[in-house]
């Protein structure tokens, strides 16, 4: 659990493929946390600090999880099982990490046409009142355009 | 646990046996047991009380009597019961109860008996009621009136009823025994509203299950209308489809199957 990712490049879009939509796909987000906002730059230096901003250049969208919170039920409640019958056929269990997605087809637009070629993504998380949250966690991150 | 091959176009796989409650070894017993006393140990969802109270009480009641569902609903109900019976012990099966045998017995007597062999008390004699549970603040246990066993349904019965071809025939005949036997059992197990509570509704329902299961072999292709098939049984996520096939659900009344392909090809 972090409260600040920062991924390796990114490639962009070549300036030659269109693209109507842009999105950034978080795998196997743990949510069984307190709720945060992750709030996503894309293309910013090194120097980015948390408190950049919703008006910072490099802010492409926030990615909201609605967190579980504390475990309301007896031990084991909130243990997401190792694995399962092949005739098991209940639910996925409410902690499954989940994939989220976050559009951001304005900043990658940005970024394709100021030539750039590669970007990383920061994720600052923010909890309610601002506070640095260490809540983040996930598999994987990919960028995905729609022509 | 049996390997099985329900089908001669599928592989072997691992199905869970649901046994006689009066063919169960001393150690089946005990892991039916320490299941229920498990699950009775947990207040959230995943316990005894909130299972039972999917039926009847606390509302809403979401059994399904008297209607198309009856079958599948509780075919889906005691499967998913009895998952979660299997997170607590794995492997352990719920029983049935054959009411048609066995009369001059009465109750079998590993619900019946206050105290198991080992002289704890016995889970499956009688539960509590959760306070949302209950039809009457002051029926805290759940509790039974039987005392006429001749009234338990016959063989003969069973077979007639076995023998109707039409789905809703067959269920509507075999919905009414199945009410009798509530109604025989008494006490808590005679009202809707609160009868699973009564550790011995999983053991009747299995037989209505097994019956069904009995029904279906005998007459492969009758079933529900197709437009019941892919009905949800709420609350579980489950359709009437999904029941049809106890194998594919894991489970099985038969001790052993072997199936292999015959003459026909593809």
């Amino acid at each position: 659990m972090v409260d600040r990712y920062r991924s390796k490049p990114l490639e962009l879009p070549a300036p030659e493929h269109h693209f109507e939509r842009a999105d950034l796909a978080f795998y196997d987000v743990d949510h069984s946390g307190p709720s945060f906002e992750g709030r996503i730059y894309i293309g910013a230096g090194r120097g980015l600090k948390r408190d950049a901003g919703l008006d910072h250049p490099a802010y492409a969208g926030s990615l909201y999880v609605f967190g579980h919170g504390s475990c309301h039920g007896d031990p084991g409640h909130c243990d997401i099982p190792e694995e399962r019958d092949p005739f098991d056929y209940r639910l996925p269990h409410h902690l499954e990490p989940a994939p989220r997605i976050v559009t951001v087809t304005a900043a990658i637009e940005r970024l394709v046409e100021a030539g750039k070629a590669k970007a990383s993504v920061d994720v600052f998380v923010h909890g309610p009142e601002g506070e640095p949250l260490k809540t983040l966690d996930f598999s994987r991150l990919r960028l995905l355009t729609y022509a | 646990m049996t390997v099985a091959s329900p089908s001669p176009t599928r592989a072997p796989v691992h199905l869970r046996h649901r046994r006689s409650v009066r063919r169960l070894s001393e150690g089946q017993l005990a892991d039916l047991r320490q299941a229920i006393v498990l699950a009775q140990g947990i207040k959230d969802d995943r316990g005894y009380q909130y299972w039972a109270g999917i039926h009847g009480l606390p509302l809403p009641v979401s059994c399904k009597h008297g209607s198309p569902f009856f079958l599948p609903w509780h075919r889906a109900y005691l499967y998913f019961f009895e998952k979660e019976l299997q997170d607590r012990l794995p492997g352990v099966t719920q029983p049935w109860w054959d009411w048609t045998q066995n009369h001059a017995e009465g109750l079998p007597a590993a619900y019946s008996r206050a105290r198991t062999a080992a002289g704890t008390k016995n889970p499956l004699a009688s539960s509590p009621i959760q306070r949302a549970g209950r039809r009457d603040p002051k029926e805290t246990r759940t509790w039974r009136q039987f005392n006429r066993a001749s009234r338990l349904p016959a063989s003969a019965e069973v077979e007639a009823v076995l023998e109707n071809r039409d789905y809703f025939t067959f269920q509507n005949q075999l919905e009414n025994i199945h009410n009798g036997v509530h109604g025989e059992v008494g006490g808590t197990m005679g009202d809707i509203s609160v009868a699973a509570y009564d550790p011995i509704f999983w053991a009747h329902h299995c037989t209505i299950d097994r019956l069904w299961y009995l029904w279906q072999l005998d007459h492969p292709g009758a079933q529900l209308p197709r437009a019941y098939l892919d009905t949800a049984l709420a609350p579980f996520p489950m359709t009437v489809r999904q029941t049809l096939d106890i194998t594919a659900l894991g489970y099985d009344y038969a001790a052993a199957t072997a199936a292999v392909p015959g003459t026909r090809r593809g």
